[in-house]
């Protein structure tokens, strides 16, 4: 397969600058969120295991490999998760990137913002943090959200955005 | 009362007028029919005891639907107003909502049976976005229709385009200039090739086992075994019957889902007709129920065109659209089609009609451009893996006769080839454009003004081969029609697309 990928580039240079993370305390928002509900699926498993093994010596350490490991993957996990979330706004619009194995880059143009949603939740306040949904006009990418976003960071990119469709109605 | 009126002159009565008196019926009707499955099922497939009960029930909840629709019809009114289409309306809860004229993207005129023994129309005005039409008049009297479909399309289109004078001068039923129109003959072929009777098969098969004694499938099925072992008796007793009688059964559902997509291709497509009245495009069609929508071109969101391989057998294609108002319909009823320009044209026809519409442009593309050069691989991938689970399974049930399975593998190879040699895009300063298949083929493509958000993935598969797709949204892409998106391209020829389209859209205000 060596072969294959010889035309993968690593990454180019003119795409990185400008790319922002996410705030270190952000971290924790993804953690909360995945061990919550990893957590719930784990303390869910413990149904079927409480019921089909009961009888056996494996229950007591599966249940408990599950309720380590799930939540232990859902910290793995978000950790890599904020890793990976940069975000950018340049003279064409704002651009969302996210995951590792599965990349996602997200782009909506300047001039297709239909609206902007500011979410602060409790957790988000108490941290700091705020989540930014961008709407388009579109179907399958109508939304595209960005949580964990530094309050400030969040509340001047809604005012940057929000001044384009000011001056894009204006246009029109 | 406006609309008992003859000759109604909306443009001149800014007074408030109401729906036809009959409407009340036509809304009571609506109503009904969402419970008609269930009280059909009450009635007939019901027990026998407390029948008296539940019928007086169902006639107390009739009443009492049509004292609402009675009510609804009273509270009803509306009005032209300048520019816009002023409706009152509400129960308890009174709500004034002011349409303008230059927001509506689409209008659709529906005659049921029923409607057209009363000489009325229900009218539907979509604007963009929202899962709702803006406006649904139930009903309204036919010229009163007819008059206020005229009066958006004078009023929308003086309001951005240029409003031609043929249009303006028309005699009340406007012809138009017909783009379009289906013959019987090509009715009974977009019946052949669609699969529309699948459903009523489905459905039939699905009641009749409901309905029918427990082993008449069973018996049905020794019935005709027995009957063909007759004539197969000579060669060898139960296998080769079974095998016949199997392939007979099969046959006969095939022909009767062919039969059935006939039936209702010529329901709903009888009369067909595409019109062009300056820039709007109107689709009439149906044998019982009248449908006549009309769009603006310039509403049109995004194009497909498509060819499945009995489409090829007839040398055919058919040609939708998308527009803005298209999502809504999960409140109401069933999900709408996605509107055919073309339910069923020659690949000229479809190719001649594209050309007119999109004023002047090249179509189809000169220069597809190709995907990654090992976009057959990664295709093949996924039949290898389905060939060999294929075999092992088929080995599991039938021994060594399994591995005929396998076979699935050329047949992959030769999709996966062909797919990537057929599959490519196109990118011009006006048009963006994918075409995707080879057995069954799709063309894809959207004006660059109408693209909202783009988007690169990568999955590791991708990475691995060094390739990735761009997906790009527009508005009003039903769950019908498939996503336009550029699959399986070198990555940087992706990035580099992404970069030039991400700067085309920002550049250009949107225009809906």
């Amino acid at each position: 397969m060596s072969g294959l990928s010889d035309e993968s580039q690593p990454e180019p240079a003119v795409a990185e600058a400008g790319w922002r993370p996410l705030p270190p305390r952000a971290r924790w928002l993804f953690v909360a969120g995945n061990v919550s509900a990893l957590g719930g699926l784990a303390i869910g498993l413990l149904v079927p295991i409480g019921l089909l093994l009961r009888d056996t010596p494996l229950a007591l350490p599966l249940a408990l490999a599950v309720l380590v490991v799930l939540p232990g993957w859902g910290v793995w996990l978000a950790l890599r998760q904020y890793a990976c979330t940069r975000w950018r706004l340049d003279g064409h619009g704002y651009s969302l990137r996210r995951g590792r194995l599965w990349r996602h880059e997200t782009f909506v143009p300047r001039s297709r913002v239909q609206h902007l949603d500011l979410q602060r939740g409790p957790l988000a306040r108490r941290f700091g943090l705020a989540t930014l949904v961008v709407h388009t006009a579109g179907t399958r990418h109508n939304a595209v959200s960005t949580a964990g976003l530094a309050a400030d960071d969040a509340e001047w990119l809604r005012d940057q955005l929000a001044r384009w469709i000011e001056h894009d109605d204006d246009d029109a | 009362m406006t609309t008992t009126t003859p000759e109604p002159t909306p443009q001149e009565a800014p007074a408030d007028r109401r729906l036809h008196p009959w409407s009340w019926l036509f809304v009571l009707l609506g109503s009904l029919r969402q419970f008609l499955v269930p009280l059909l099922v009450l009635v007939v497939f019901g027990g026998r005891r407390d029948e008296g009960y539940q019928l007086v029930a169902a006639g107390v909840a009739v009443v009492v639907l049509a004292l609402l629709s009675v009510w609804r019809y009273f509270t009803y009114r509306f009005r032209i107003e300048g520019d816009s289409l002023v409706i009152r309306s509400g129960l308890l809860e009174r709500s004034l909502r002011q349409v303008p004229f230059s927001r509506i993207h689409n209008v659709e005129l529906r005659q049921t049976l029923l409607h057209r023994l009363f000489d009325v129309a229900e009218v539907k005005l979509e604007s963009a976005g929202g899962t709702r039409p803006e406006a649904q008049m139930r009903v309204l009297q036919l010229g009163d229709a007819l008059a206020l479909e005229r009066l958006i399309r004078h009023r929308a289109g003086s309001a951005d385009d240029a409003p031609d004078a043929a249009d303006a001068t028309a005699p009340m039923p406007e012809r138009g200039r017909t783009l379009l129109a289906l013959p019987l003959a090509e009715i009974v072929r977009l019946g052949l090739v669609s699969n529309r009777g699948m459903v009523v098969v489905g459905a039939a098969f699905a009641l009749s086992w409901q309905v029918l004694p427990e082993n008449a499938f069973k018996r049905g099925f020794a019935l005709v075994r027995s009957e063909l072992s007759g004539y197969a008796e000579h060669v060898n007793g139960g296998w080769t019957s079974t095998a016949l009688a199997a392939t007979g059964v099969l046959l006969l559902v095939l022909a009767l889902v062919r039969l059935f997509s006939v039936l209702l291709a010529i329901v709903r497509y009888h009369g067909f007709e595409l019109r062009e009245h300056g820039r709007r495009l109107t689709v009439e069609r149906g044998l019982l129920s009248r449908v006549r929508s009309s769009v603006s071109r310039r509403r049109i969101q995004a194009w497909t065109l498509r060819e499945g391989m009995l489409h090829r057998l007839f040398a055919r294609r058919s040609l939708s659209i998308d527009t803005a108002g298209a999502q809504a319909g999960t409140g109401e009823g069933q999900a709408r089609d996605a509107p055919e320009l073309a339910p069923i044209a020659t690949p000229d026809a479809c190719d001649a009609l594209l050309r007119h519409l999109l004023e002047g442009l090249a179509w189809p593309p000169q220069g597809w451009r190709p995907l990654h050069r090992h976009a057959w691989l990664r295709l093949l991938l996924g039949d290898v893996v389905f060939g060999l689970l294929l075999g092992a399974g088929l080995c599991w049930y039938f021994g060594a006769w399994g591995l005929l399975g396998l076979l699935w593998l050329p047949w992959g190879w030769l999709l996966a080839t062909r797919h990537a040699r057929f599959a490519g895009y196109h990118v011009d300063a006006r048009l963006v454009a994918v075409r995707e298949g080879w057995w069954s083929r799709h063309w894809r493509f959207a004006e660059i003004d109408k693209l909202q958000a783009l988007q690169l993935r990568q999955s590791p598969l991708d990475r691995r081969f060094g390739m990735a797709s761009l997906w790009l949204d527009t508005a009003g892409a039903g769950p019908m029609s498939p996503p336009l998106r550029m699959r399986w391209l070198a990555l940087a020829a992706a990035r580099a697309l992404r970069y030039l389209l991400a700067r085309e859209v920002a550049r250009r205000p949107l225009r809906w």
